[in-house]
């Protein structure tokens, strides 16, 4: 049965339309989240559910029953935001209790005490207070307790009213980086402990990689993509839905060749100073702009330097054909204008001093190392090939170390066949 | 020699208070100082001086009990259903509070008499508005409602309205967050909003006496009292009734300033 379903919801503020026909579906026991640019209209979902707003047309169901005019108080779609908002004049207990204070969810908690069914089985506040590792706080006023607590104490507080499901709404935007990992942590056990379903509002993608089962991208209106994270981020299934989530070495090219017999596609790649891959790379640096991520823009900014000086200095190259080949796919045809992309971390550096094995010799470049930044987890190289064209490439420190690798060093690479994925172009791309 | 000009600035505007604070301070109390004291306590003992204190006060109880009913939901239309008609509804609320006493008075006299379809609905049925203690609490009512109306809604408005909508989706109702939320965090609110009407109202005089008619012991409250005291020249029992006021009067703001004062802690502590 499905938990939550939203048909074609529509919302506009004033002149401006927020949300236009948006369709998902959660089932019960989910953590899903909703992954977004800021001020795409994902929050405005989650008050239309709780019924905070109302929605301009469309309808949502929980469990199979449609509650748009079912008043906020009766839905049980308690919301989590990025602040506690606990209230001041209540002590934490309290706080927690507040909900089991009012008639109508007593009501319910007495029925869950009652019954033998583990769904509804009834949590006191003590237990959850445990769970949630805030035992001991009670008697203490908002005021007095961290805000990592706080933002647990709101997530207590939420779980007393025995909820369908619980919406959040970055909650962790205001967490620093060891209260946010903790948060993460509780919000994953309760759902696994008390089988309680989630949807998430995130423009984090940490966050969706790290706790949800389901994502759903939300861009101008509508739900772009949806599926298990892990398969929406490495094969996003279009162009608009890769450079959301920050797809890095996409491609431009038309399919050559298609031979099912030997499981191969080929795909000429343009390569061209003026060419359309220059704006999909330009719109790729202003969709990392867009991340706000200062760490990328000022290394892209060098690396464009670094990559100007390289080119007069080296190469002439204006206009080339290059050839890539990948895993056949019975969705393309030949002719086909397509994108590709390969993942940063799916594409391999050789190691000079070992012979090569049959994956490594798939798509083979060579190039040179333009920069190479240690992120806080990996080394991030970039390699610019004879052919002019830049690849980001994630690898271990360790094995940065090992093959003595530096910027200027010529390397061969290889993008494996398997890796390569595949995006339709549409004909409406807008720039 | 180079002026200071901050500290000429702190000169003058310490100069300018301090100058009309005590021109005040002397004009206020310059009323003890034309009587003795054996009258002033010989007037206390007077029973009909009393008896027009405690009908003032009794008055102005039921005042601002109404104030109190009516004043908490106008106050919440007012803060959280901000629209065209709560617009229109804070104008006509406020509006005693820039009109003459005496005009509201007027009014009242001339809306509630026999001759008004309005009045002679109400006269008809028993009630009657003129020249009895019911008119009286009527129009203080009017003007001390928009004292209480507007600081309810002050901190009202203070209100994280984030958190009233989260609440609702905790299951709370209208009710609930009413009595729940609203009136415990707006507490300091309501009781300065209580000091002050309850001051505006016990000292109440012109638009009272346009209803009043004067009747000793039924319609005759401390202010009047006073102007009907010193119409007689009796000016010890005019001044004790004036010192009980101005004591009244001082306690209440004592009241509203440190009420006041604690909400405004509160809401910038957050």
């Amino acid at each position: 049965m499905k938990l939550l379903e939203i048909k074609n919801l529509r919302k506009s503020f004033s002149d401006k339309k927020v949300l236009d026909g948006v369709n998902l579906e959660i089932e019960k026991g989910e953590i899903s989240s909703i992954f977004g640019f800021s001020g795409e209209g994902k929050s405005t979902v989650l008050k239309i559910i709780c019924g905070i707003l109302k929605q301009d047309g469309g309808e949502v169901f929980i469990k199979e029953k449609i509650i748009n005019d079912t008043e906020s108080y009766k839905r049980r779609t308690p919301l989590v935001m990025d602040e506690p908002l606990l209230f001041p004049n209540m002590n934490v207990i309290e706080n927690i209790e507040f909900a089991l204070k009012l008639n109508k969810n007593r009501k319910n908690h007495e029925y869950a005490k009652k019954s033998e069914d583990r769904a509804n089985k009834f949590y006191s506040p003590q237990e959850i207070m445990e769970l949630l590792g805030i035992t001991g706080l009670e008697k203490r006023y908002p005021h007095e307790i961290s805000m990592g607590q706080a933002q647990r104490v709101s997530l207590a507080r939420a779980l007393m009213v025995n909820p369908d499901i619980i919406l959040m709404d970055e909650p962790f935007s205001n967490l620093d980086i060891i209260s946010k990992v903790k948060v993460r942590k509780l919000i994953k056990d309760i759902n696994k402990e008390l089988n309680v379903s989630i949807l998430l509002v995130t423009h984090d993608i940490e966050d969706v990689m790290n706790l949800s089962d389901k994502m759903f991208i939300l861009n101008e209106g509508k739900i772009q993509d949806s599926g298990c994270p892990k398969d929406v981020l490495k094969k996003p299934s279009s162009i608009d839905t890769a450079f959301l989530i920050g797809t890095e070495n996409i491609l431009e090219g038309v399919i050559s060749e298609t031979r099912l017999s030997d499981n191969l596609m080929k795909i000429k790649v343009q390569v061209n100073g003026e060419s359309e891959s220059e704006s999909v790379n330009n719109k790729q640096l202003h969709n990392e702009l867009k991340l706000n991520d200062y760490a990328k823009i000022n290394h892209c900014k060098e690396n464009n330097y670094s990559n100007n000086d390289y080119c007069e200095n080296n190469y002439n190259i204006i206009n080339s054909e290059i050839v890539i080949e990948a895993d056949f796919n019975t969705n393309f045809e030949t002719g086909e204008r397509i994108y590709l992309a390969v993942r940063p971390e799916d594409i391999m550096i050789l190691r000079e001093d070992r012979s090569m094995s049959a994956g490594v010799k798939e798509n083979r470049f060579t190039g040179k190392i333009v920069s190479s930044i240690f992120t806080s987890r990996m080394m991030e190289i970039i390699v610019e090939s004879k052919e002019n064209l830049k690849f980001k490439i994630l690898i271990p420190f360790h094995a940065y170390e090992v093959m003595n690798l530096y910027e200027g060093k010529t390397v061969n690479i290889s993008l494996k066949k398997s890796s390569i994925h595949l995006i339709k172009k549409k004909n409406n791309f807008k720039k | 020699m180079h002026l200071n000009k901050n500290r000429v600035f702190d000169i003058i505007v310490y100069i300018i208070s301090f100058l009309f604070f005590t021109t005040l301070i002397l004009l206020l109390s310059g009323i003890f100082f034309q009587t003795s004291l054996h009258l002033f306590l010989k007037e206390l003992k007077d029973a009909g001086l009393w008896r027009s204190v405690l009908l003032s006060f009794k008055l102005s109880f039921i005042v601002i009990l109404v104030n109190l009913i009516i004043g908490i939901p106008v106050a919440y239309i007012l803060s959280f259903k901000k629209s065209k008609i709560s617009f229109l509804l804070d104008i006509i609320s406020t509006l005693p509070l820039t009109t003459s006493p005496l005009v509201i008075g007027f009014a009242v006299l001339i809306t509630m008499g026999a001759l008004n379809p309005i009045g002679k609905f109400f006269i008809d049925r028993g009630i009657k508005f003129v020249f009895t203690p019911q008119g009286i609490v009527l129009v203080q009512l009017i003007i001390s409602f928009p004292f209480f109306v507007n600081i309810v809604k002050t901190s009202f408005d203070s209100i994280n309205r984030k958190m009233i909508d989260l609440s609702k989706t905790l299951g709370a109702s209208s009710f609930d967050i009413l009595f729940k939320i609203i009136i415990p965090l707006a507490y300091n609110g309501i009781i300065a909003g209580l000091a002050m009407s309850w001051s505006r109202s016990i000292g109440e005089y012109a638009a009272t006496q346009m209803v009043s008619g004067v009747i000793p012991g039924i319609t005759e409250t401390a202010p009047i009292e006073v102007f009907v005291k010193t119409s007689y020249g009796n000016y010890p029992a005019a001044i004790a009734i004036s010192g009980i006021l101005m004591i009244i009067s001082l306690f209440s703001l004592g009241i509203f300033k440190y009420f006041n004062y604690k909400t405004g802690i509160q809401s910038s502590n957050g």
